[in-house]
């Protein structure tokens, strides 16, 4: 109902649509394809003045139907802020199946080494380009993504030690 | 106290920035930033270097939190974070948990300054469900994050003095005055809410308990007991030569580091950059108050310790400021709510930040999950320690073990929002 | 009576009340630290907490005194006692009275300067045989620093030395007691010397800020991690009794023993070191520590060559004495 906290500056919407064809998505930020998703966070860093790395949300929207092909999809929002006074949130989707990857935006911001390190390691979605991908909160031997929506709590993945 | 000029990894001389050991022969060293993937077997085929394990469990590691250091001597050539040790799973058993059920759980999040987590939480909500807050409730809630804001800064200088100085030492005397002048905040707290610590005041729509008589009055005694004391203890701690040669020079973090790795809060704003969300993305009554922010240019822990000192003042400023005008009306914009599956959404998004004393907390929520949309779908917490604890690797290279402690005491990691 | 049989008889009951001294001193410390952090301290065992290091010494004494596989047996054993010892072989030489001290050495400040720089070596050897990388790394921090801190302290002892014309604890005391206390008179060398002592020795004992072998916030327990029971007991009590000595020589040294007018010579001895021991703890309660580069840097930068113009001073001095006195 709401994309409250996530409007972003008319500048950085028309940017999206226009340049990176992106899609506005009725309650999301808009979608982008992961082939852009580098060049638009390199511009919205150099061209725009969003500096400060906001965050990487990853979320496992599981099929609906039941083909054996569809596996679901993962979406990842990415959140970047300008510095200062007025400062203002840039903010995009991407949508990829699960089982895909994403390229990793480490090059551009090396704070997205761990925030794409712990949504790889709580929903499963790999980064391409990332130096050093591994578990960040759970202990490296873990088995099974907690935050997929197929993962019960009470499952035998998850041996109390 | 400026930022020296990195110096590029082919140029002959290198430049050792300020207070460093002085018998660092460190690459990383060289560029002045650590480098987190240094290949420790190449650097050092013949294993010479010393691994120590800085936690989980010490006396200084301001929680849980397992610090890895590859040692030459006594200095860190390499540092390797590992959190997760608190890691309970917050944000799936938001999953599970409704809308209503949530707010007492996040106090656990950032356990030194609750009423942070809950105001982000809330807010996020409040935008995702459209929920319009009534002024008064707008108003207590900005009080009640700057008196919150004063008893994290107070906690955290007890602690970074601690640190510095050993249990046993003049840092437990420092530490121990601010816990007594943050009781008198804590004091404050059980008066409005029944509660010392872990407060569940807030509620989707307003706060839930009011200002009992006589609160004002309270407060104003223990905001002028801390003014007073805060000029004994900056004088106790920050014109001390050790302290000084402990801190000034030591840990920089500078503002292209600080901005890409996300770091907002003090570190920033220690690095030069002005940049305060209560000024800038106004959010309660904050656009009504005109809030100062102090930068410092260093990046260094004593800037840090500079910065959150005088947010202290700031805040104790607002909080007179704000005490006796709170505006009359309604506290809440809902009736009481009787179940837990009141508040519903089907879809949305909504990403809602404050201005926690440790940086940007942000609560990235969206709806249409479980209990027929009671829940969210997925909600994320954008803590601000988790993005101040990835700075280590870049920043602690270079500086000796001694120096490590009080970096990672000035960084002021709280790993219950690290780890979640 | 016997000299060996005196000595035998004194050396007995100056060890039998310095320990007894030193664990309530330790009640003294916790105490006093805890009026100046507004706290109450120990007041549960006895009137004011007054039997707490009997209750602290029990229950040290009855944990188990764990040696780990690896760390090394022999050493790992030797090192709290060989502390102690050596803290106690210190007080043989102080004058506790005119006539109450166990030895009258002609060398007694030399000795007492020997014997403190080889208490660095337990510290270091229960670093060592730990087999612990924070023991180690406090090992070899002890070492550095107590190898470095021993230069400004020869040179502060050196002060009364030159001016008193004897290396003798007693023959310091007795010209103090003619010719004005050495932190006074004469104006300068003898008060910057004990400001320089004070420091010196509390490296040696190192207390903050100079606790950088045992920096809790850093080393966990640095030197003493690994000990447990009457082992770290011993530890914990040979760094109070080293103290409890250092202050005692420094009021031997800088203000007069036991000269005073009034009281037995003895009262006044006891109280100056008090008064320096409250001194001392008043300065761990306050202040932070020093980074070990840092601590090194003060000692060899500012102290070595500031103590050898104090000894150059005193000597002109006492010439000037000379030629003035014929």
């Amino acid at each position: 109902m709401s994309v409250a906290g996530l409007t972003m500056a008319a500048d950085v919407m028309e940017l999206l649509t226009r340049r990176f064809s992106a899609n506005s998505e009725p309650d999301g930020p808009p979608l982008v394809a992961p082939e852009h998703h580098l060049k638009l966070v390199r511009t919205l860093r150099d061209e725009f003045g969003y500096r400060i790395f906001g965050f990487v949300i990853a979320s496992h929207h599981p099929a609906t139907t039941t083909d054996a092909e569809n596996l679901g999809h993962i979406r990842v929002v990415y959140g970047l802020r300008t510095v200062g006074v007025d400062t203002r949130l840039a903010s995009w989707q991407l949508e990829v199946g699960v089982g895909n990857s994403v390229p990793s935006m480490v090059q551009l911001f090396a704070g997205a080494d761990w925030q794409e390190r712990e949504q790889y390691d709580l929903v499963g979605i790999r980064f391409e380009g990332h130096p050093d991908l591994r578990r960040l909160m759970l202990p490296e031997d873990w088995k099974g993504y907690p935050l997929r929506k197929d993962y019960a709590i009470d499952t035998e993945v998850a041996p109390w030690r | 106290m400026e930022v020296e000029v990195a110096s590029s990894a082919g140029s002959a001389s290198r430049e050792i920035p300020a207070n460093q050991h002085p018998l660092s022969n460190c690459p990383t060293a060289k560029t002045r930033r650590g480098d987190p993937y240094l290949d420790i077997a190449a650097y050092d085929p013949e294993a010479d270097l010393m691994v120590l394990n800085l936690g989980p469990q010490h006396p200084s590691t301001h929680g849980v939190f397992r610090l890895k250091l590859y040692l030459d001597g006594e200095m860190i050539v390499k540092a390797v974070p590992f959190c997760g040790y608190l890691h309970r799973g917050v944000e799936k058993l938001c999953e599970k948990l409704t809308y209503v059920q949530l707010v007492p759980i996040f106090d656990k999040n950032d356990y030194v300054s609750p009423m942070m987590n809950e105001q982000s939480l809330v807010m996020a909500f409040e935008s995702l469900l459209g929920v319009e807050v009534p002024r008064r409730a707008r108003y207590l809630r900005t009080l009640l994050a700057e008196l919150q804001r004063i008893a994290s800064h107070l906690l955290w200088f007890g602690a970074f003095a601690m640190d510095l100085g050993g249990a046993l030492g003049g840092g437990s005397t420092l530490f121990m005055y601010c816990f007594r002048e943050r009781e008198l905040i804590l004091d404050v707290f059980e008066e409005l809410t029944g509660c010392r610590f872990h407060y569940n005041t807030h509620m989707i729509g307003g706060n839930r308990h009011d200002i009992p008589t006589g609160w004002a009055a309270k407060v104003h005694s223990a905001i002028d007991i801390i003014e007073r004391r805060l000029i004994e203890y900056e004088s106790y701690l920050t014109t001390n030569r050790i302290y000084l040669d402990r801190t000034r020079g030591v840990g920089v973090v500078d503002a292209d580091l600080a901005m890409e790795l996300g770091i907002t809060g003090p570190i920033l704003r220690a690095a030069g950059i002005d940049h305060d969300l209560r000024r800038d993305a106004p959010y309660h009554a904050y656009d009504e108050l005109e809030v100062r922010v102090t930068t410092a240019t260093a990046g260094d822990c004593e800037a840090r310790t500079q910065i959150r000192l005088a947010e202290i003042r700031e805040s104790i400023r607002l909080v007179r400021l704000m005490i006796d005008g709170i505006p009359e009306g309604p506290l809440g914009s809902r009736k009481p709510i009787k179940s837990n599956l009141a508040e519903k959404s089907d879809r949305g998004q909504a990403y809602a930040a404050v201005e926690s004393p440790r940086g940007e907390l942000g609560i990235y929520v969206m709806g249409g999950g479980a209990n027929r949309g009671a829940s969210p779908y997925r909600l994320k917490i954008r803590s601000p320690s988790l993005h101040a604890l990835s700075c280590l690797p870049y920043v602690l290279p270079g500086h000796v073990v001694s120096d490590a402690v009080a970096i990672l005491g000035s960084v002021d990691p709280i790993m219950g929002e690290v780890d979640r | 009576m016997s000299p060996y049989l005196r000595a035998l008889i004194y050396s007995l009951v100056i060890i039998t009340l310095l320990l007894t001294i030193t664990a309530w001193s330790i009640w003294f410390e916790r105490k006093f630290s805890a009026r100046m952090q507004s706290r109450v301290g120990p007041t549960f065992y006895g009137p004011f907490g007054l039997l707490q290091p009997v209750v602290d010494g029990l229950k040290l004494l009855q944990k188990e005194f764990l040696i780990p596989e690896s760390a090394d047996r022999a050493l790992f054993v030797l090192a709290p006692p060989l502390t102690v010892i050596l803290a106690l072989g210190t007080a043989a030489v102080v004058p506790f009275g005119p006539d109450v001290m166990a030895a009258d050495l002609d060398v007694g400040v030399l000795y007492i300067l020997a014997l403190g720089s080889l208490t660095t070596i337990p510290v270091w050897i229960a670093g060592w045989a730990s087999n612990n990388k924070y023991s180690l790394l406090g090992g070899m921090r002890a070492v550095a620093q107590g190898i470095s801190y021993e230069i400004p302290l020869a040179l502060a002892a050196l002060v009364p030395v030159i001016l008193a014309g004897s290396m003798s604890l007693a023959d310091i005391v007795n010209y103090q007691i003619q010719h004005g206390w050495f932190a006074f008179w004469p104006p300068g060398p003898g008060f910057f010397a004990f400001l320089f002592f004070l420091p010196a020795s509390l490296a040696e004992a190192n207390r903050i800020p100079f606790d950088i072998p045992e920096a809790e916030s850093e080393l966990i327990a640095g030197v003493t991690t690994e000990y447990t029971g009457m082992g770290f007991g011993l530890l914990y009590l040979a760094e109070y009794l080293h103290t409890l000595i250092v202050s005692a020589v420094a009021s031997a040294l800088f203000f007069g023993g036991w000269d005073g007018p009034f009281l037995p010579g003895l009262h006044w001895m006891v109280a100056k070191t008090l008064v320096l021991f409250a001194g001392i703890f008043a300065i761990r309660w306050s202040l932070v520590r020093f980074r070990s580069d840092q601590l090194m840097g003060i000692c060899w930068r500012y102290l070595v060559p500031i103590g050898l113009g104090l000894v150059m001073v005193s000597a002109i001095w006492v010439q000037l004495a000379k030629a003035g006195a014929q």
